[in-house]
């Protein structure tokens, strides 16, 4: 902490108000690309529903599969840290992390065969399609993108606490941070909950 | 040449000196009280003062008046706003398309200008569509604009009632050349306008043709369409063709001159042969002239090949 | 007695002890010497066009240089002074001594918004030098020119995407400080109207900076991978980015007008020797702009090809939101009946800012009318309102705040006569290079334009020595302030005998703000 003492004392429910705060923040930012979404959608919808059938609707699921699962360890791991469980928090803390990286893999294959199929931005295939196609790819590639770059973030936050927690930083009688961390990995998980269906259901 | 404003009965007016009116009554009525209290309870004449906590009806009095203000004010705007948006069923209809940085005038006949022409009396409406980037046509006697959007097309119109010469402005920033993109809405005669649009003069005759077609008398028809391309397409908003630089270099002496160009950051030396000039029209980032800012805009959907080569076929000639 | 914060021990020593401070005054005095510093950059830039405009023709800069000073220009005034202006600089260093708290809820993220709004200013400052050259986009970046452009928009974008963060941080701390870290008994109904107008202002900035912050990622995305959201070649839409840009940036101008009505409201009452008219409705008001001025965005597209139904909803909406702003006009004025009053220069500037806020915003009205706005849209007459707005508004509010809050953070008195000359030429000056825009605008002379017709000759020449006189202001105001720094008078802790909390402790106030956090049983404008 600081020079400062009155950084010592703790306030549990300002720091959880601080960050509903912030996630209500992030909301706000995918709300805007969803508007986007919604803005296209409706004047292309032809191009949507064609572009969504190269969608590979097994991975979606299963990364969906992946993400809820991690979600539930998350919240188990802070209930277990919450009585105490130091080991099997931790355990449950690893296994967020390693489902988080293997929705990574997920995705990075997933995209590399669609780049491998010539479906890119500005790529000469893609181009030659309609603008629904164009712009659905576009929105994919974007929103996933900006998606998974909060997965990195939240595996690399979820990493720390596990040292945190290792060298007892986080414990039975101070898991602020962890809690905190799990609302922004709940938001991870529900933003792709909207996800999933814009990309692989509704074609 | 008139410039002034022909068309004072216009809602825009209408509508601004009714709320000029409001605000200039409540700016001297809250200047003057504030003054006036200023002085009258300045610390000199009341040396206490007196608690005055709230007076809610005083509240609502200055929450509903100026919104009933408010909602007058938006409503004498809506209603010259709808008759400013509605032309005329018989309204004479143009094209015009905006590109960096010129404006082109299509009529009913085919007839492509430079120049906005118009006959007076008629309501004229107009069809806007950009080439490139946004712009948006000022025509500020009428009080009038809209932007140039690419990819769609919006419309206004107006009523030209006396003769004269007016400014068009572009008022959507759109790059170097936006403050020179400026040309006039000529305002004439019905039949002097008959006898221009019935007339065979072709549409190059409108804009200044590049002083160099005097001195090189043999050139192509296909150099002179190069050379009618120039100023109608707005190449000639940043080129010359006298050998001063200007925004970007001259096209005097450019054909087969060695230039050294910013090729993906490095600096490399280029011929401007056909090939170079035909990919930098179409590609301007993929080289640049070296002393040069990086603004010069793509003509791809602007300019097809064979025009291309018509441009070359001119800048051939331009030794 | 306790020492100074000035002269508190820090973990680090000396310059370290600045920048890596978790000491929200300190961090305050920061934010002041950096927006400050952009302020000069922002204003040399101005009169360099203001020189570049005197006559018609071309002068002293060409076309390109004029385009990248204008954007500049607007992108140091807006993200760098004035949004972070009041509320990082006077918000940080006065809102935690107005709630008697000891500091805001997240020192740490403080610190850290703060060197991100370094950075990115580094950012926006260091694209001027690199790439493809200064951008030129103007302020509002709109597309498809920002992405045609081969100038080094990504690195600006990308420098004002980090300042958007660096606010929304800012927000978030100030909103969890207020509801969590108030003194006891110190009630909502308490609180001091600027804290209330920084706590709807960090709603704000809560609300709309995120969609900036993901429009201007989508530039960045669209300049390097060309997805095509925007290219309407690819089907996208060139107005779809003017909604989403507007939908940030509408409500961003009331990020820089309320927390300046907040400064205003809480001078008022101290020199009137009485309590603040209306305390309710100013606070309810402060909120209702920031919500209602969420859904005015469209007032900025008049023009832009958008569907006529849209235009009369967002006009309608937009003469909605003037209201309140009326509300606090007549309760400030309200305030000073019956008073005692004392015209020191806090308050001269607090009438400047009435004054002139209000001109700026009646036109406003003339802008938000949709008949008048077809024929004022992209012309001077524009510029004309938005300096009105913001630099009468804005920055006369925090000239006046700096003016009150001097003693507090530096125990010193400036020189009470040479500030009221400074706000005579400021106040001249001003009306000179402002009003002579509005007529211009309505002569129909189109804004960045760096040359223009003959005909809009003489008030811009009155403009160009307008911005002359307000320099000489300008200049002497903060010759006034620096030189007070070292040889003012000592001001004691209590100069104004104001009877708000952060009057309540030493001036300047110890580390930790009070010796024993204290308990509030009054409202803040206590005198008779
Ligand atoms: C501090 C910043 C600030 C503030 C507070 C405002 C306040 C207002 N603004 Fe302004 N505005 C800008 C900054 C600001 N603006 C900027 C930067 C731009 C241009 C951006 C760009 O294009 O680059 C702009 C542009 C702009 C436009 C777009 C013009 C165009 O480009 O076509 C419009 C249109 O409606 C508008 C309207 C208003 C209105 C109605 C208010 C209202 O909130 C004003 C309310 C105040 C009053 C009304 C005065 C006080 C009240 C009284 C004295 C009582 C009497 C009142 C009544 C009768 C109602 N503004
Ligand atoms: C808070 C915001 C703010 C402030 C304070 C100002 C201040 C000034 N602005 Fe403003 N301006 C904007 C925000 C602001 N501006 C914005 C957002 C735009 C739109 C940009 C766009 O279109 O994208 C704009 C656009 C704009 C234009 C229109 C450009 C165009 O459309 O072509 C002009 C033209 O004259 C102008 C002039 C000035 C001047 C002369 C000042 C004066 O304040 C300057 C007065 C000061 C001085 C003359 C110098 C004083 C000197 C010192 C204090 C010491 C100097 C220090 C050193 C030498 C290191 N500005
Ligand atoms: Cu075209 Cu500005
Ligand atoms: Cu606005």
């Amino acid at each position: 902490m600081s020079e400062l003492a009155h950084t010592e004392h703790r306030d549990y429910t300002g720091a959880k108000l601080g960050m509903w705060f912030f996630l209500f923040t992030e909301i706000l930012l995918f709300g805007g690309m969803f508007l986007v979404y919604a803005e296209f959608r409706q004047v292309n919808t032809a191009g949507f529903h064609e572009a969504g059938t190269e969608m590979d609707l097994f991975i979606g699921a299963l990364n969906t599969v992946i993400l809820l699962t991690s979600s539930l360890t998350m919240a188990l791991s802070i209930s277990a840290i919450r009585k105490g469980l130091k080991n099997r928090s931790l355990l449950l803390q690893a296994i967020t992390v390693l489902l988080g990286i293997a929705f990574l893999v997920n995705k990075y294959f997933e995209w590399s065969d669609h780049i491998h199929k010539g479906f890119y931005p500005d790529s000469p295939q893609l181009l030659a399609k309609s603008h629904g196609q164009i712009l659905f790819f576009g929105l994919y590639y974007v929103m996933t993108g900006i998606h998974a770059l909060h997965v990195i973030i939240g595996v690399s936050i979820i990493t720390f606490m596990f040292v945190l927690t290792l060298v007892g930083r986080i414990s039975g009688g101070d898991y602020v941070k962890l809690e905190n961390t799990g609302l922004f990995w709940h938001i991870v998980d529900i933003i792709w909950i909207y996800l999933f269906p814009l990309f692989y259901l509704i074609t | 040449m008139v410039t002034g404003w022909p068309n004072l009965s216009n809602p825009a007016d209408e509508t601004f000196y009714f709320i000029l009116g409001i605000s200039l009554t409540f700016l001297a009525l809250n200047t003057g009280v504030m003054i006036y209290f200023v002085i009258r309870y300045s610390k000199k004449r009341h040396a206490r003062a007196e608690e005055v906590r709230e007076n809610t009806p005083l509240e609502i009095i200055w929450t509903v008046i100026p919104t009933i203000l408010v909602l007058a004010i938006f409503y004498v705007g809506w209603k010259g706003f709808v008759y400013m948006r509605t032309a005329p069923a018989d309204a004479m209809v143009v094209r015009v398309t905006a590109r960096q940085w010129s404006w082109t005038f299509d009529y009913a006949n085919g007839k492509e200008t430079n120049v906005l022409k118009v006959p007076i009396g008629k309501p004229i409406k107009l069809l806007i569509t950009s080439a490139d980037v946004l712009h948006s046509l000022f025509i500020p006697a009428y009080r009038i604009k809209e932007d140039a959007v690419p990819g769609r097309e919006t419309h206004l119109w107006f009523l030209p009632n006396e003769p004269g010469s007016y400014d068009l402005f572009c008022t959507e920033y759109c790059g170097v050349g936006h403050a020179d993109m400026t040309t006039k809405v000529e305002v004439v005669p019905q039949k002097d306008f008959d006898a221009w649009y019935a007339g065979a003069a072709p549409a190059q005759k409108e804009t200044p043709v590049p002083e160099a077609h005097e001195r090189a008398p043999k050139r192509s028809a296909r150099a002179d369409e190069g050379a009618a391309l120039l100023s109608t397409k707005g190449c000639l908003g940043c080129h010359t063709v006298d050998g001063t630089p200007k925004i970007g270099p001259t096209f005097k002496g450019l054909f087969g001159k060695k230039e050294a160009v910013i090729h993906e950051g490095k600096e490399t030396a280029a011929v401007a042969d056909e090939a170079f000039i035909h990919h930098k029209l179409l590609e301007p980032e993929d080289a640049r002239i070296k002393g040069f800012p990086p603004i010069m805009p793509s003509q791809k959907g602007v300019l097809t090949d064979a025009e291309i080569d018509a441009i070359i076929e001119y800048l051939k000639t331009l030794k | 007695m306790e020492a100074s914060f000035y002269h508190a021990k820090t973990r680090y020593p000396g310059i370290l002890g600045w920048i890596f401070t978790t000491d929200h005054k300190r961090i305050g005095l920061l934010y002041l010497i950096a927006s400050l510093s952009f302020f000069a950059v922002g204003v040399s830039l101005g009169l360099t066009m203001r020189l570049e405009l005197i006559r018609s023709g071309m002068h002293i800069i060409s076309a390109q240089t004029y385009n990248a000073v204008f954007t500049l220009h607007g992108v140091v005034m807006i993200f760098l002074f004035i949004i972070p202006g009041i509320p990082s600089s006077l918000g940080n260093f006065v809102m935690p001594l107005q709630i008697g708290a000891r500091d805001v809820a997240f020192p740490k993220i403080n610190i850290l918004s703060w060197w991100l709004f370094m950075i990115g200013g580094a950012c926006a400052v260091t694209s001027l030098f690199t790439g493809g050259g200064a951008p030129d986009t103007g302020w509002t970046f709109y597309v498809p020119y920002s992405i045609r452009t081969g100038t080094n928009i990504s690195l600006a974008v990308f420098g004002v995407f980090l300042i958007g963060m660096s606010s929304t941080l800012t927000g978030m701390n100030f909103l969890t400080t207020i509801h969590r870290l108030r003194a006891p008994g110190m009630t909502w109904k308490r609180m001091t109207l600027f804290t209330w107008s920084i706590y709807a202002t960090s709603w704000i900035q809560l609300l709309a900076t995120p969609v900036l912050a993901i429009t201007l990622l989508l530039i960045i995305i669209e300049r390097f991978f060309g997805v095509g959201f925007f290219d309407p070649a690819k089907g996208g839409d060139p107005i779809l980015f003017e909604h989403m840009f507007w939908i940030y940036s509408h409500p961003a101008v009331y990020i820089m007008i309320v927390p300046a009505m907040g400064v205003v409201t809480d001078i008022i009452p101290v020199f009137s020797r009485r309590n603040i008219f209306g305390y309710s409705f100013i606070a309810a008001s402060s909120l209702a702009i920031a919500f209602v001025g969420y859904l005015v965005w469209g007032h900025h597209m008049f023009t832009s090809g958008m569907s006529d139904t849209a235009r009369v909803i967002f006009s309608l909406l937009t003469f909605i939101v003037a209201v309140p702003s009326g509300i606090k006009v007549f309760n400030w004025i309200a305030s000073l009946y019956k008073g005692s009053i004392t015209v020191a220069a806090p308050l001269l500037f607090t009438l400047g800012f009435i004054f002139l806020f209000s001109i700026g915003g009646l036109t406003g009205l003339v802008q938000g009318a949709l008949a008048t706005n077809l024929h004022v849209h992209g012309t001077y007459f524009i510029v004309a309102h938005f300096h009105y707005v913001m630099f009468g508004g804005a920055a006369m509010g925090f000239f006046a705040g700096l003016h009150y809050w001097f003693p507090k953070m530096f125990g010193r008195l400036y020189e009470e006569h040479l500030a009221k000359f400074a706000w005579v030429l400021l106040f001249v000056g001003f009306n000179m290079l402002y009003f002579s825009m509005f007529v211009l605008g309505w002569e129909g002379m189109p804004r960045r334009y760096y040359d223009y017709l003959p005909r809009f000759n003489g008030p811009n020449l009155i403009s160009t020595i307008g911005s002359w006189v307000l320099a000489a202001g300008l200049i002497i105001m903060f010759y006034n302030l620096v030189h007070s720094l070292v040889a003012g008078r000592e001001a004691g802790d209590n100069p104004w005998k104001a009877s708000s909390l952060e009057w309540q402790t030493t001036s300047p106030p110890p580390a930790e703000n009070f010796e024993k956090v204290p308990e509030v049983t009054t409202g803040p404008y206590h005198f008779v």
